[in-house]
């Protein structure tokens, strides 16, 4: 029999429920004979687990690009603010794609490491306390929690960007050391800010992060063909079930307590939301096509990025 | 107020060596102090900045990260030299001559097998973050600000290494107490009873009021 | 062997080694590294030839474990905690508060006692180590009590005792490791340890008091101080309160506004305001530089500690034996609260041969899954649970008791650091004196400990408005 150990963290949540089904779907279509032993921060801190895919510690694990640029320069192109992304199922397909692409390939390899899936991740917006910012002029001054890419975006409006882990948010909030948060949905309602928030914005969308799963190419290469087609041939299917549960379960659960608790929602018009993107994405572009340059065909990968998202909605 | 040593010395090349290393771990664990007073320094910076002036530091928690394998590593030999990591001496503090240095020598024998292993595998720890092709030699970064890991990963093997030293000085003098018999061995921790080691950390805490 | 045999095999070898007199940093991180490498070659069927497989991927796996484990702001707070311990002293804090305790309430019977343990609580809010305090107040206190005939056992007793509320009363670095350790969050936990840190000072107070009303002769009450000496007494002791105040306004506003900052935050800055204070007292860098070894000394202890038990739970995770453990407790045929009742009890004989830090670290990653599962799990709210609180309070209540066992287990024969530290300073008082001064005190923690349990809201009033 076949024994996988997975690295995931927190605990089991929308995030990881692809992994979950993943298992389910593995162990099934082998009768046993190949299982995915999941732990949740067991067998490595959530920074740390393309090293442990790399030593050969555990043989799958997710992580976010996020984390740490320099390790997985290739991937951070999908966290570029205004990518233009608009729904799960077109965020799905696009990392699937650039997951194939011949230098994410190679950059994932310096770990021993090969792409699997993506854990897809709806636009981040913004929740915060107090007097809530209708307009773009008003984030002048905000202090918020905003890493990376949707950091670099809001100082553009003259907002404070302050980093911090995602744990801490809630003290961060409840103490006014942040007046608001950068989070996607299911983040803003497992890590509580929506207990001390007054209001969230509908379409800012400034971007999102983009977190993989990854295995360990040894043994990937060491799994018999039986087993090697239990698993790639559940990928679909997990993202399926991903999705399906993202949209029926956590957003069903996300209206209704904006409603609950009587969250303010604050929509802008569309010349807003396109003066912001305008002001934004073009730099934060030209800036990480600059830094990326001498380790990854950067501009390449834009490109490719930019087509695929063309190619979309034509 | 730094407490009295229980380390004997003599003029042999042994406690030559250690009282060397003793000089190169106390300006470790020195700089290991002044990584604690930056700390309190950089929070002071970044509260003043994010209340007077509404610009908090950038990377405050990056930074943070940055210092505390300063202090968490740089002094663990200048504390393995005194004989000050914690530990449980109900069975050691009754023994004396041979039998007690045996024991020393067997469990500082077996520090030393860990600490080796730990060398190497701290030392791939940090290689995985470095990179001589890349910009600012950088494979793994910080979070907020992309800091360059690999100078905070350097420090554990670095640290390690000199604990190793120490080890291998400690192995020595325990191996010679025992194939001689000393009474008096120098270069190595005596074994205090705990009321003794009590009174050196009281003792610390005199002497200014 | 199936993991969880080799888990429970090199957990005995660590108590082995630990039993050996081996530093209890390395052996866990030696233990940690066997059972890596033994797990993963039991993966390879112990093939010899996939031994040294074996051997790098542990060894990598354990070497990853001290830089990020230690890369952290929560631990930040340890070394700021320590550090304002010994500025404290530089700045002559300690002094003018038990010159301030004496002329406030030395006036009751036992007065100069009940003093002391006031003066200990105050400068437990702004020193982390139980053990600094005690120290010292043996060189403070001791000869005052003598001086109005106190019996020289109980004098000592008394400073013993009270140096454990150190590390309730925040700022504590017991309460920060536990913290990290269960994943929750500092700031809570040590507010968390403000009253019941105030409530044992008080049942140490009461308990004092009776004594002098009961025993003939025991401590004369000290009369005598003008309200103009009590108020010319305050202004020097001031300082602490400052500090403590800042400390308190970066973990919650009690004003209702904004807290401040973060917890990291105020301990630096409330090092830095004693850090002024003692320059302005005529601190100069002779002195300071020894105030920096001695906190990094103390640090790396911890730091070292630290690393070393968490790639032996690091092992564990790979092993699944917390797990196991939780599933064993909840299948228990006993009332939840009894089962609690015997861990906090296997804590106390415990803690009468180890050091509170090490014992924390080595034990909760298997017992803290396991109360919390107890009492319902991590999703729990208050009515489902066996305790009557959802599993974040539970993690407090449990912390807070935890945390005073450990400090129980300071004043415990036969290894009960704070009696060792009183002893070392008073040459004329023996070890065996001071155990047998602070017994008096072993009944007030009982009666703290039991209430504490019985009405959990004194833990948790205090953290839950926030
Ligand atoms: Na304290
Ligand atoms: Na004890």
């Amino acid at each position: 029999a076949t024994e996988w150990n997975v690295s995931l963290w927190g605990k089991r949540r929308a995030f990881t429920e692809h992994v979950e089904k993943l298992a389910e779907l593995v162990d099934q279509k082998t009768d046993g004979a190949f299982t995915l032993n999941i732990s949740y921060g067991g067998l490595s801190q959530n920074t740390e687990n393309l090293d442990g895919i790399s030593i050969g510690a555990f043989e799958m694990a997710q992580f976010c690009a996020g984390y740490h640029e320099d390790k997985n320069p290739s991937i951070t192109v999908l966290e570029l603010p205004f990518l233009g992304v608009s729904s799960l199922d077109q965020e799905r397909d696009l990392s699937m794609a650039l997951y194939q692409h011949p230098a994410v390939v190679e950059d994932l390899a310096r770990w021993n490491a090969t792409l699997l899936m993506p854990s897809p991740m709806p636009q981040y917006n913004i929740a915060g306390s107090g007097e809530a910012p209708t307009t773009l002029e008003s984030f002048d001054g905000l202090t918020v929690r905003a890493t990376g890419g949707i950091g670099d975006a809001m100082s553009m409006l003259g907002a404070v960007p302050t980093s911090m882990s995602a744990s801490e948010v809630r003290q961060a909030l409840d103490s006014g050391v942040v007046k608001a948060v950068s989070f996607a949905p299911h983040a803003h309602m497992s890590f509580g800010v929506v207990e001390t928030a007054d209001w969230w914005t509908t379409n800012l969308n400034p971007g999102t992060v983009n977190c993989p799963v990854v295995v360990n190419t040894d043994a990937l290469d060491a799994l018999t063909d039986e087993e090697r087609e239990a698993l790639l041939g559940s990928v679909e299917e997990a993202l399926d079930h991903y999705v399906d549960y993202y949209e029926n379960e956590t957003m069903a659960k996300w209206w209704p307590t904006l409603e609950d608790r009587g969250i303010e929602e604050i929509t802008y018009d569309d010349s807003a939301v396109e003066s912001f993107k305008e002001m934004t994405a073009g730099p934060a572009a030209t800036a990480w096509i600059e830094k990326n340059s001498g380790t990854i065909p950067a501009q390449e990968l834009y490109d490719f990025v930019q087509d695929k998202l063309t190619d979309g909605q034509s | 107020m730094a407490g009295r040593s229980s380390v004997l010395s003599d003029d042999t090349l042994l406690s030559r060596l250690d009282l060397k290393l003793y000089t190169l771990e106390r300006w470790l664990a020195l700089l290991s102090g002044l990584a604690v007073f930056a700390l309190m320094v950089l929070a002071v910076i970044s509260v003043s900045g994010r209340n007077f002036l509404n610009q908090p530091l950038p990377g405050y928690v990056d930074w943070i990260q940055q210092a505390m394998p300063l202090i968490a590593f740089m002094g663990i030999s200048y504390v393995q030299r005194d004989g000050a990591h914690i530990r449980m001496d109900m069975i050691v503090g009754q023994l004396k001559g041979r039998p007690l240095h045996a024991v020393e020598l067997i469990t500082t024998l077996a520090i030393l097998l860990l600490m080796v292993l730990m060398v190497w595998g701290s030392w791939a720890h940090f290689s995985r973050s470095f990179d001589f092709a890349a910009p600012m030699w950088s494979r793994d970064s910080s979070f907020d600000i992309g800091l360059p890991l690999w100078p905070a990963k350097l420090l554990a093997p670095v640290a390690f290494f000199v604990l190793c030293l120490r080890l291998v000085l400690q192995v020595w003098g325990y191996a010679r107490a025992f194939v001689e018999d000393a009474v008096r061995p120098v270069a190595v921790p005596l074994v205090e009873d705990a009321a003794t080691q009590a009174a050196h950390e009281a003792e610390q805490m005199t002497g200014a009021d | 062997m199936d993991t969880i045999e080799i888990g429970l095999a090199v957990t005995g070898g660590l108590l082995v080694l630990v039993l050996l007199g081996m530093r209890v940093a390395f052996a866990a991180g030696l233990a940690g590294l066997i059972g890596l490498i033994w797990i993963f070659w039991s993966k390879k069927g112990y093939d010899p030839a996939e031994f040294s497989w074996a051997l790098t991927v542990a060894t990598k796996t354990a070497g990853q474990v001290p830089h990020s484990k230690v890369a952290s702001q929560a631990l930040s707070l340890i070394p700021t905690f320590i550090l304002i311990g010994y500025l404290a002293y530089y700045a002559g804090l300690t002094k003018a508060l038990f010159e301030a305790a004496k002329r406030w309430v030395a006036w009751v019977p036992g007065g100069l006692a009940v003093s002391t343990v006031f003066a200990t609580a105050g400068f437990a809010a702004v020193s982390g180590a139980s053990v600094a305090t005690s120290a010292v107040f043996a060189r403070i206190a001791i000869p005052e009590m003598l001086a109005v005939g106190y019996d020289k056992k109980f004098a000592a007793g008394v400073v013993a005792a009270g140096g454990t509320l150190a590390s309730l009363i925040p700022p504590s670095a017991i309460l920060v490791i536990y913290a990290i350790i269960v994943e929750q969050d500092v700031g809570k936990l040590l507010l968390a340890g403000f009253i019941p840190g105030a409530f044992s000072a008080l049942v140490y107070g009461t308990l004092i008091i009776a004594l002098g009303l009961t025993i003939k002769g025991f401590g004369p009450p000290v009369k005598g101080f003008t309200w103009r000496e009590r108020f010319v007494s305050l202004p020097p002791a001031l300082p602490i309160f400052f500090v403590v105040f800042i400390i308190i306004l970066f973990i919650y506003n009690p004003f209702g506004g904004d807290a401040w900052g973060t917890p990291t935050e105020g301990g630096a800055l409330g090092a830095f305001v004693v850090f002024c204070m003692a320059v302005w007292k005529g601190m100069r860098w002779r002195e300071f530089r020894d105030a920096l070894l001695e906190t990094a000394k103390l640090s790396v202890m911890i730091f070292t500690i630290i690393w070393g038990v968490l790639i032996y739970v690091r092992f564990l995770g790979f092993a699944d034996l917390p797990g196991a453990f939780s599933d064993w407790i909840t299948s228990l045929n006993h009332p939840p609260i009894i089962t609690l009742i015997m861990i906090l009890l296997a804590y106390a004989v415990l803690g009468m041969f180890m050091d509170a830090i090490g014992m924390l670290l080595l034990t909760l990653p298997v017992v803290y899954p396991a109360v919390m599962a107890l009492n319902g799990g991590e999703a729990v709210t208050a009515a489902d649970s066996a305790f009557g609180m959802n599993a974040q309070m539970c993690a407090i209540w449990f912390g807070i008791l935890v945390v005073k066992m450990a400090e129980f287990c300071l004043i415990t024969p036969p290894i009960g650091l704070n009696c060792f530290v009183v002893a070392g300073v008073r040459d004329d008082i023996s070890v065996q004196d001071v155990f047998r001064g602070v017994t008096p005190f072993f009944i007030a923690d009982g009666v703290t400990i039991a209430l504490l349990v019985a009405f959990p809201g004194i833990v948790l009033w205090l953290p839950s408005l926030v």
